[in-house]
């Protein structure tokens, strides 16, 4: 424990020592952490997203304006006597129009004049989310509704979650490999700085090592403030990170969650929590493992 | 060889002698009482029993020089207590025979032991405890010019992890031991060569090891500062501490008449007891 504070002692003093290196190597070190805590987070809500939306499979028949009730009921009850179809409902123009001003802001309904640009749709709710493809295929090429679609196509009239997951699905992953580059160089460039700041500092203390390593001081004796200042480094640019996280879902969170109404971007604090930790652990090891790589390669005991 | 061996011989018998020569004035005594462990004459082995180092047929070769022996089959044992002068030129390998007591350089043949230690088969981590049992003082003093005396003395016993009450009693008695306690706040650049050695040496003692190896301790110093180190040096023997010092000084040697170890080119000329330094100028 006293050697503890000793090697505390000795590696803020290696701060004032260089300070610009040391600054330098906890900004890398921030920026990214924080690159990568965005990067969690962003998953996180693309996750939430996707997960709402397959929990609500619903298939959405768009028809055209002049379509007639008979009509509407004739599909109706045919859809209802497909399998694995839970409920059929007719939504009118009307309708769509206010389900669409609930989840959006009221400017965009402003700037439409009163006009309706929306369709009127059948919507059917599925009891069984796997089967989504075949039902959406069968009402696709029932004829009554073919004739009537609204739209060009049947096929582009009728829109169902999974497409949207999907979609999501391959937008994520480009965000993914490109976030995943972009962390491993972020990480590459934190670990040479570390390992660069930690040279010098070793450097500026030859004299000193050579003589503890005289007098009998043990390995980890002289490694252990070399270590420590690594480690705090990587654990203050961690800890800025998290500040920088916590300011964000505070702040930017709520207003971003205001503009996409239609997003489920709600994420618990746990999440969060569990977020903040993964940053300060993977900071703490890149920290240890940079300034371990210099004494390894600069300090012989 | 032969010669050598019967050298050792002959010296073995005569030791009884040499020894007597150890025992402590009372004021020395009285003054090193407080700050070292001292033994009774009856205590301090007389060359009997194992060596605290043992040269045994050691070879050093440097792969800068492969044909070139820095040190050429040396087979020396030095004895717990005793006062040794390791002697020759520049480049004949005292540095390298200090060096390879502390492990700072292995032997490319042959064994070395101190107090039954084999250094070559030692493991890495046990060197620094090996270096904690010899003090070592060097021409250059090796003294970190931005802490004071105090500190540069108490750094020794800070980076071996001993407490801030040890550090607080030792260092100021063994500064007084080695006649600086009214220097302890100067700063290294604040002291003459003389007195910047004698914190070394405090240094090197201050955690009391029974050994203590001193290369060139006097090659910065003027005729009467050394010859102060060295009654320093002769001190801390008598409290029992054996003293190996290299040196090519040879007024020092021949005043002294202590044990002379003489190295030329890698080669052991000469192991005489009470010896002079004996080369030709």
């Amino acid at each position: 424990m006293r050697s503890f504070a000793y090697f505390l002692r000795e590696s803020l003093r290696g701060f004032t020592r260089n300070l610009s290196t040391t600054l330098g190597s906890i900004v890398t070190i921030f920026l990214s952490l924080l690159l990568i805590g965005v990067f969690l987070v962003f998953g996180f809500i693309v996750e939430n997203v996707m997960s709402s939306v397959e929990d609500e499979v619903s298939i959405a028949a768009y028809v055209s304006d002049d379509i007639t009730e008979e009509t509407v009921t004739e599909i109706e009850d045919y859809v209802s006597g497909l399998e694995g179809v839970a409920s059929v409902s007719f939504t009118t123009k009307e309708q769509a129009l206010e389900n669409f001003s609930e989840s959006n802001s009221t400017g965009i309904i402003e700037a439409l004049d009163g006009q309706n640009p929306l369709p009127a749709s059948i919507d059917v709710e599925l009891a069984d989310p796997q089967l989504v493809g075949e039902v959406a295929g069968k009402i696709e090429s029932y004829p009554a509704f073919a004739q009537n679609c609204g739209y060009d196509t049947p096929n582009e009239s009728i829109v169902y979650g999974q497409e949207s997951v999907k979609q999501l699905f391959s937008l994520t992953n480009y965000v993914r490999y490109i976030g995943v580059a972009l962390i491993a160089l972020l990480i590459f460039i934190a670990f040479v700085f570390i390992n660069n700041t930690i040279r010098l500092a070793i450097l500026a203390r030859r004299k000193e090592i050579a003589i503890m390593r005289l007098v009998g001081a043990s390995n980890g004796f002289i490694r252990g403030p070399f270590l420590m200042e690594g480690a705090l480094h990587a654990v203050l640019g961690a800890a800025l990170a998290v500040l920088c996280l916590e300011l964000a879902r505070n702040m930017l969170l709520p207003r971003i969650a205001g503009a996409l109404k239609f997003l489920a971007i709600d994420i618990q604090f746990q999440t969060f929590l569990i977020i903040y930790l993964a940053l300060l652990v993977s900071g703490l090891l890149i920290g240890l493992l940079g300034s371990a790589l210099a004494m390894r390669r600069y300090l012989k005991v | 060889m032969a010669e050598q061996n019967q050298g050792r011989a002959l010296r073995a018998a005569r030791r009884g002698g040499s020894h007597v020569a150890h025992a402590k004035p009372a004021s020395v005594t009285s003054q090193l009482s407080a700050s070292l462990p001292v033994l009774e004459v009856d205590d301090i082995p007389q060359n009997m029993g194992s060596p605290v180092i043992t040269f045994d047929h050691v070879t050093k070769i440097y792969p800068a020089q492969p044909n070139r022996p820095a040190l050429n089959d040396i087979s020396v044992q030095i004895y717990a207590g005793e006062f040794v002068f390791l002697v020759g030129h520049s480049g004949s390998g005292k540095s390298t025979f200090i060096r390879m007591l502390i492990r700072e350089v292995k032997p490319t043949e042959g064994h070395i032991y101190i107090a039954d230690e084999d250094l070559t088969t030692m493991r890495n981590w046990r060197v620094p405890y090996l270096r904690r049992n010899i003090g070592c003082v060097f021409q250059d003093f090796k003294l970190l010019p931005n802490k004071t005396v105090f500190e540069n003395v108490a750094f020794a016993l800070e980076v071996i992890g001993k407490s801030k009450h040890v550090i607080k009693t030792q260092v100021p008695e063994v500064l007084r031991l080695v006649g600086l306690q009214d220097k302890l706040n100067k700063l290294p650049d604040q002291l003459s060569g003389g007195e910047q050695q004698r914190v070394s040496i405090a240094r090197a003692i201050v955690n009391r090891p029974p050994m203590l190896v001193c290369d060139e301790p006097t090659g910065n110093l003027d005729p009467q500062t050394s010859r102060g180190i060295m009654d320093l040096l002769e001190r801390i023997n008598r409290t029992g501490t054996t003293v190996l010092v290299a040196t090519h000084d040879r007024e020092m040697v021949d005043n002294m008449r202590r044990r002379v170890i003489a190295l030329d080119r890698g080669y052991l000329t000469r192991d005489q007891d009470r010896g002079v330094y004996g080369f030709d100028a």
